[in-house]
């Protein structure tokens, strides 16, 4: 949360989750306000508020960013991804399901983060080592799981065939 | 999909999973709700004071302002302490630590109320603060409460003087641990709303609900019938909201009762770091003497703890670590004292392990450095103490079963190939082994048995599903899937039947707090009892609609049948007959920890009804150049009893690991004159996925006959013997004994750069520092200029 005493006013228009969206906004407000309080978009969460442990992660043309450290008016016209915007149908992506499968969520608040972070990383490498894994995961902080089960799930998530996620 | 016979054993996903990876869920933070406010602490910046006056003038002008409301506010008592009644809701004379809260300040939006309330000015005439536990246990004068002293424990047993005569080496060292903050993802917060009962309905990040409806109800003076407290989604606790959240929710409610308005606080994440509880920095001087074989004779233990401003959950800290002193062997003459002062910083309480990691950290020291004196293999000297069936514990407690310690330890040490230790070809690196092990007194034990008995009510509805109620609570580590898993097994149905609801006060008896790993145990038999209850009512009905005998009819497999003629039922039609015949739908179950023959006098007895037994390995490689520890691979083998869930269980081990190595290696909590300044993650740094290694989990299965299926509590004991396996492996791959943590990279390389043979010895300077929580060349504390020290200007 930013102090300011100001408030310049802007007009915001950018796309989340395929949507447009048109708000008048405070200048200082920050992205990840924005989205969970202007729009109700809760899944990403505020921990650390510095850009330090990736629970705020989202997808913002087409890259995970820290959305605590990117004020709303950066976002004009671009295109925003949360983890709400993750499937357009009620079934789980397949990361989401070997998390599920894996035992990878314990208390859940830093998962919305993981699950973007490793979506992302299984876009650009189909076939990450558990070395690569643990790097890219480096910059989400989870407290409860110790990260094996979470590195097991975007692992096993790497295997194309879905049978054989069912299997392990 | 035919369901499953058991459930016990498997490895079932989570039940909140779904919810949790899709972001569905929706912890407090997330809810907004109408006409809601929102608030924000007011607290002293100086560590130690007399408060002569409050000013808010300055905030009441804003027009976001709604109201401050301070101790003169507080209907009812203004008192929260959980077992020692020293700590004010609100500071209304002294202020004790930094943090320590004098008001709440409510604001029309969130970001208002944060603003708002640093506008609030505090008049206070400044005492002379104490910081370490030195100072505190020598003060004659000006204490902080009507003695430094918060609570002490003691264990008394043997006849200590013959036994050191006799004993061949007697060994002596000095532990230091130190704080350890909690980091729960999400920060403390609840909100409370006036109900239409004309009480509060408070939801809540909340480990104890029946904590907060007590507090609430003293604070307000409202009767607990007309409080309800309900938990929210809860991003991680660690102990962190045992009884915190009994200050937060009950300063929010009274604003929300005072305005009659709904009212939601948040910690911010600055202020979480120095308002609430950490884990209790722990002195510990052992004295062990042993025979030339490497049997232990005799020990004299010291425990000294940080209890910070309030004694809170000290006492039954302090409790733990003294029963726990000396670890997992058979020891038949010992001395424990363990002492908790007051000093003014913020409280510490409870944290995973409760005590139990200090005192490992202590005892599996302790071990080390007598194997090392004596030329014995660390693992044998253990095997040849390690306490099995039919032996006692230090505090006289005979065992009769499910003493799983030399399992866990033989395990283990075959996991890790013990015997046959690689070592790091690269001469940069050295290569350590160390192993650690632990017992942990599962549940309340006898300092708390009065309040160790749980409830869980289980409602079958006529459409056959089925709902499950529980005291306890779930903040991450599993319970609900577990929770499912029993009720599932108990019944005879396929655990797809059940949903397991948020824990709230209005819908079970109080069944004591979400702590000491006990709710497996607690809630497992109290399903259990429940189910015996239900089973009998279900096959009266059944009994009667196949006209069979009730001893004929078995309900498995999510069928009822009748084994006279295999005649079987769908169990939707039980239940909606169960309905149409007029029988009660829903039973209470409860289970109470037995009995425990136990003298608080002497320390001698049954301290706890059973114990969990662990061993970690811990392979590290130290690095010559950066100092910097690298964890290879850690063995953990956890005797539990019975595995529920084995994968949630591998969860709790790994996760517990993980923060282990945090205590051991990474998180450098550091305060000066009072005031928290590693407050976030820059500079208080958690593990992240490249500091783990690997975790190998190894389950250890023997059942406790008191124990739902056999099981023990796995939550805590898997942190315990963490650090104390890393400390060991780090002092062998260097050859000098290292007894303090964390351990940082300035300390390896100062080792390293030294002839000494002890890290300990040679840091005095360090050490001196760290008693009184002062960099080198720190000023000292200035009466006139509290914050911030002068060569900060």
């Amino acid at each position: 949360m930013l102090f300011h005493s100001r408030s310049d006013l802007f007009q915001l228009s950018l796309t989340v989750n395929g949507k447009s969206v048109d708000r008048e906004i405070v200048t200082h407000l920050r992205l990840l306000d924005f989205l969970r309080d202007e729009l109700l978009l809760t899944g990403a969460k505020e921990v650390c508020g510095a850009g330090e442990c990736g629970a705020c992660t989202i997808i913002m043309d087409g890259q995970t960013v820290n959305s605590c450290l990117i004020l709303a008016v950066e976002a004009h016209n671009r295109n925003i991804v949360t983890i709400e915007g993750l499937r357009d149908t009620t079934e789980l992506t397949d990361l989401q399901q070997s998390f599920e499968h894996q035992h990878a969520v314990q208390c859940g608040y830093c998962i919305p983060g993981m699950v973007l972070t490793g979506e992302k990383l299984l876009e650009r490498n189909s076939y990450p080592t558990r070395d690569e894994i643990k790097y890219e995961l480096s910059g989400n902080i989870c407290r409860c799981t110790g990260y094996h089960k979470i590195v097991d799930a975007i692992e096993k998530c790497s295997v194309t065939d879905e049978t054989q996620i069912e299997h392990r | 999909m035919k369901p499953p016979t058991h459930t016990i054993g498997n490895r079932q996903n989570r039940v909140d999973a779904r919810g949790k990876t899709t972001g569905a869920t929706r912890f407090v933070t997330d809810i907004q709700v109408d006409n809601m406010l929102h608030a924000a602490p007011v607290y002293s910046s100086i560590p130690h004071g007399l408060l002569f006056g409050l000013d808010f003038t300055p905030a009441e002008s804003d027009p976001d302002f709604v109201a401050f409301f301070s101790a003169s506010d507080i209907p009812g008592e203004n008192q929260v302490g959980v077992i020692i009644e020293d700590q004010p809701l609100m500071a209304d004379k002294i202020v004790r630590y930094i943090g320590d809260s004098v008001g709440i300040l409510v604001a029309k939006t969130a970001e208002s109320a944060q603003r708002l309330a640093q506008l609030v000015e505090l008049k206070i005439n400044v005492l002379d603060p104490v910081f370490s536990i030195n100072e505190s246990r020598d003060a004659t004068e000006n204490f902080l409460h009507e003695t430094n002293l918060a609570c002490q424990h003691q264990v008394k047993r043997g006849d200590l003087k013959t036994a050191f005569n006799e004993a061949d080496h007697i060994i002596e060292a000095t532990f230091e641990t130190p704080f350890q903050e909690h980091y729960y993802l999400e920060p403390q917060g609840c909100i409370a709303q006036p109900s239409a009962t004309g009480g509060i309905y408070i939801l809540g990040s909340i480990q104890c609900p029946f904590y907060v409806q007590k507090a609430v109800s003293k604070a307000l003076k409202l009767p607990f019938a007309k409080i309800k407290v309900e938990q929210a989604p809860t991003g991680g606790a660690f102990g962190g909201k045992e009884d915190i959240p009994s200050e937060v929710c009950t300063r929010a409610a009274l604003a929300a009762h005072r305005l009659n308005q709904p009212v939601k606080m948040i910690y911010g994440r600055v202020d979480d770091a120095q308002l609430t509880s950490k884990r209790h920095p722990f002195q510990m001087h052992y004295k062990v003497g042993v025979s030339k074989a490497g049997k232990i004779l005799a020990a004299d233990i010291k425990l000294e703890e940080n209890a910070g401003a309030y004694a809170t959950l000290s006492s039954v800290v302090s409790y733990r670590s003294a029963m726990q002193a000396m670890g997992p062997y058979v020891i038949p003459n010992i001395s424990v004292e363990s002492r908790s002062y007051y000093t003014n910083l913020p409280p510490t309480g409870a944290f995973r392990g409760f005590g139990s990691p200090q005192a490992a950290f202590g005892h599996e020291r302790m071990m080390d450095i007598i194997a090392a004196e004596l030329n014995i293999d660390p693992v044998e000297l253990r095997l040849q103490n390690v306490l099995k069936v039919d032996t006692e514990t230090q505090t006289g407690h005979r065992l009769s079963a499910s003493v799983g310690a030399e399992e866990t330890l033989r395990t283990a040490a075959a996991a890790a190939n013990w015997t046959a230790q690689e070592v790091s070809e690269n001469p940069r690196f050295k290569t350590g082994y160390g192993v650690s092990l632990i017992h942990y007194g599962n549940c309340l034990g006898a300092a708390g048995w009065f309040m160790d008995g749980s409830g869980a009510k289980i409602k079958v509805h006529r459409d056959g599903s089925i709902s499950v109620a529980f005291g306890l609570i779930e903040m991450g580590q599993g319970a609900l899937t577990v929770v499912n898993q029993m009720t599932a097994e108990a019944l005879g149905v396929d655990p797809a039947r059940i949903t397991v609801l948020p824990t709230d006060t209005d819908q079970v008896p109080d069944s004591g707090p979400s702590v000491a790993s006990r709710n497996v145990v607690m809630t497992g038999n109290a399903i259990r009892d429940a189910a015996r209850q239900l089973l009998r009512i279900l096959k009266e009905a059944a009994a009667e609609l196949m006209q069979c005998d009730l001893n004929e009819i078995k309900i498995e497999n999510d069928t009822v049948l009748n084994t006279r003629n295999a005649e079987t039922l769908p169990f939707e039609e039980l239940a909606s007959y169960l309905y149409l015949s007029n029988r009660p739908m829903d039973v209470l179950g409860w289970w109470h920890v037995p009995e425990l023959d136990y003298d608080a006098l002497k320390g001698i007895g049954e301290a706890y009804f059973t114990y969990s037994y662990a061993t970690h390995i811990a392979k590290v490689q130290v690095d010559t150049l950066t100092g910097q520890v690298r964890i290879d691979k850690i063995w953990a083998s956890h005797d539990v009893g019975r595995a529920i869930n084995p994968a949630g269980l591998e969860a709790q081990i790994e996760g517990g690991t993980a923060q282990g190595i945090g205590w051991a290696l990474t998180e450098n909590f550091k305060l000066e004159l009072g005031k928290v300044l590693t407050d976030n993650l820059t500079t208080y740094l958690l593990p992240t996925a490249l500091d783990v290694g690997e975790i190998e989990s190894i389950i250890v299965e023997d059942p406790e006959p008191e124990g739902p299926w056999g099981a023990k509590g796995i939550g805590e004991p898997a942190i315990i013997p963490t650090a104390a396996a890393i400390v060991n492996a780090v002092s062998n791959a260097l050859g000098k004994a290292v007894n303090k943590i964390p351990v940082i990279p300035e300390d390896i390389l100062k080792a390293l750069n030294e002839k000494s043979t002890g890290m300990n010895e040679d840091s005095t300077d360090y050490a001196a520092c760290l008693k009184s929580n002062r960099k080198p060349g720190q000023p000292q504390y200035n009466r006139e200029k509290p914050w911030p020290p002068p060569n900060d200007c």
